[in-house]
């Protein structure tokens, strides 16, 4: 997903747009969408960052930032009280640990592949041909959740339509699937020394059945922001405040790039 | 920069990127190659055999394929690379391989190398797990059989006389790296870390000699700088084992981090340590590779009998450079399924942690293809500790 922020005193406008392979396109058209809810034209914007994977796809950024400093960033403006911070998104899971002062002391990544992301409950929810909103709320009907031992999604993908064969129920069969998630989640994060609070961000943190299996992992309660997709921009637009605030007071040009949303063409 | 000063950079470059040119260059006027692996291996007998050590490097670039059809892959991916390159011929010019017992990798896979290379001499050096008294005699022994293996066939005698020349020129090309490494010292520093690891990497393909003079050249250009060709950016150390291309340097320093200081074999470990003079050559050169090169295979007994104090007479060199050095953070960098760096990962954290030092550890697989990944989490951390 490509998600935009606009700040001025507060947020005034926030979009949450799908990615596709042509990232550098979509940057452009969300922008857009932003823009018009702001009711502004790309000239009135003081400075941009962009953060995330597609960071350096975005033509018309300033600045980029990794999105381990932005979510944090984004995290404690909403939540001073943060300490721990895990970003579930679609293509990766991140545990930030962040210090008194909202600084990040320390951070941790899945390795390579797709295992330990919200991408893992897309691709089962897919098999079980549930929409991924539902989810959550089924698996919180399970009495006996499903033991899934497969951590690779697609060998799990195919214990997952085994199960089903033998008539385990879709909502025990989606609890397993979190409580492996949650697993994985947790002795990766568990690394950091988890502390309250603990705030859970990206796609992961609408999935009320995933929350649950975490907290109760974790040994700890969970906080979620209202909007869980746009701490990173909203992290982002925050960096970039703080960038023009600084310059103004010390007196230094900001530098730009040109304010131009044409359509960019990827060789 | 002027035209003098790039041309040596260039050299520099054409024998990274065209490595083994100068080899197969010297090889036509009738010099012999010997390959080696790892930094366990005494070079010096070799030079003094009248052959010259070449160290094979693997490519990150190429995608590993016929090694993989004779080495299984758990077998860690640097050394498969290492292999897999070699079995499609790139060192064809050489006329031997050493390899050492430098970890469980070598010591299974060589076999492999002797059955699937085209070399006429292949030598297994059996190098120590502990290092007490009776391992230096056992090495003492071990290096004297390599001496005689050489000897048997090159059909030529190596002598003493041999032995503490090459002794001599060998330590000649570890102060021209120390001395490179004090230009590390400004901040910013007035050698670049891919320049340096771009000019050791060069260094390994060539006639310790011709080594000795490409580093003079080397340090005459830096020192010659008015000032340096990097910006001020946050300090960093990069702790691991053979980094023998400028993948992850270069990307540190593109994101706005200076390295400044390392442990890599390619690096601090082979470089750092010198053979004593005087005595018994055979002797001092056990006591250097096994006694002074601090690698994670070899066992150190515990002395002090708390973790604090093993950490500290393991990772003592660690401390020092960072404190020599002035490192801000430091990245461990290790190959996946490397089993004597994999072991000591967490030991290794609680010694920086005692320093005081972030630090990024960082797994990987040998490959370019994983950059992009390695470029989000150097890019947090710098963002972290800057």
């Amino acid at each position: 997903m490509t998600k935009v922020v606009i700040l001025n005193k507060g947020i005034i406008a926030s979009i949450i747009g799908p990615t596709g392979p042509e990232q550098r396109r979509l940057a452009n058209r969300v922008m857009e969408e932003a823009l018009k809810q702001a009711a502004l034209s790309i000239q009135e914007i003081t400075f941009i960052v962009a953060t995330g994977y597609g960071r350096i796809n975005v033509p018309f950024a300033d600045k980029q930032f990794t999105e381990i400093t932005c979510h944090a960033r984004g995290i404690v403006h909403l939540f001073p009280e943060a300490r721990t911070i895990i970003d579930i998104g679609g293509q990766d899971v991140k545990g930030i640990k962040i210090d008194v002062s909202g600084k990040v002391i320390d951070f941790v990544m899945n390795d390579k592949c797709a295992a330990g992301s919200g991408r893992f409950i897309e691709v089962i929810a897919d098999t079980l041909g549930v929409s991924l909103d539902t989810v959550g709320d089924l698996s919180l009907q399970s009495s006996h959740p499903a033991t899934i031992s497969n951590i690779c999604t697609i060998y799990a993908q195919q214990e997952v339509a085994a199960s089903l064969a033998e008539g385990v129920p879709l909502s025990d069969l989606l609890a397993g699937v979190h409580q492996s998630l949650a697993d994985r989640i947790c002795r990766m994060v568990n690394r950091l020394r988890v502390e309250q609070a603990v705030i859970v961000t990206g796609g992961g943190g609408k999935n009320r059945g995933l929350l649950q299996a975490l907290s109760e992992q974790l040994g700890q309660e969970i906080l979620v922001p209202e909007e869980p997709l746009i701490t990173g921009a909203l992290g982002a637009a925050l960096m970039g405040k703080e960038i023009v605030e600084k310059a103004r007071q010390n007196n230094t040009p900001l530098e730009t790039k040109e304010r131009i949303l044409g359509a960019v063409e990827i060789l | 920069m002027g035209d003098k000063q790039s041309h040596i950079f260039d050299t520099v470059k054409n024998y990274y990127n065209n490595y083994g040119l100068r080899a197969k260059e010297l090889k036509g006027e009738g010099k012999q190659f010997i390959g080696y692996v790892c930094s366990l291996v005494p070079l010096e007998i070799i030079t003094a055999s009248g052959c010259t050590p070449f160290r094979v490097r693997g490519s990150v670039h190429e995608p590993i394929t016929r090694g993989d059809t004779l080495l299984e892959t758990i077998v860690c991916p640097y050394y498969r690379s290492v292999f897999d390159l070699s079995v499609k011929g790139k060192y064809n010019f050489l006329s031997g391989l050493v390899i050492p017992h430098g970890c469980d990798s070598m010591v299974r896979s060589f076999s492999a190398w002797s059955y699937g290379l085209p070399f006429s001499y292949f030598h297994f050096v059996n190098i120590p797990s502990v290092c007490d008294e009776s391992s230096l005699e056992f090495f003492d022994a071990e290096l004297d059989a390599f001496r005689k293996s050489l000897e048997k066939f090159t059909g030529k005698a190596i002598t003493e006389e041999h032995l503490r020349q090459a002794i001599r020129v060998h330590n000649e090309n570890r102060d021209k790296v120390r001395a490179l490494y004090e230009m590390r010292k400004a901040d910013p520093p007035l050698i670049s870390g891919t320049e340096l690891t771009m000019t050791l990497t060069a260094g390994s393909s060539l006639p310790i000699e011709e080594s000795n003079g490409l580093f003079d050249q080397i340090l005459t250009e830096v020192k010659g700088r008015g000032k340096s060709p990097l910006k001020k950016g946050p300090r960093i150390f990069i702790d691991g084992a053979c980094l023998d291309n400028i993948e992850l340097i270069k990307l540190v320093e593109e994101l706005g981090g200076n390295v400044v200081a390392d442990t890599i074999c390619n690096g601090a470990r082979d470089h750092f340590p010198k053979t004593e003079m005087g005595g018994d050559p055979i002797s001092a050169l056990s006591r250097r590779y096994l006694g002074k090169i601090n690698c994670p295979k070899t066992y150190r007994e515990n002395k002090a009998g708390t973790f604090e104090g093993d950490i500290a007479s393991r990772f003592g060199d660690i401390g020092a450079y960072t404190k020599e050095y002035k490192v801000e953070g430091a990245i461990l960098y290790v190959y996946k399924y490397c089993d004597p760096f994999g072991f000591e990962v967490p030991a290794r954290k609680a010694y920086y942690q005692s320093l005081n030092i972030p630090l990024l550890p960082l797994e990987d697989v040998y490959s370019s293809g994983t950059i992009g990944q390695l470029r989000t989490r150097v890019q947090a951390f710098l963002e972290m500790i800057g």
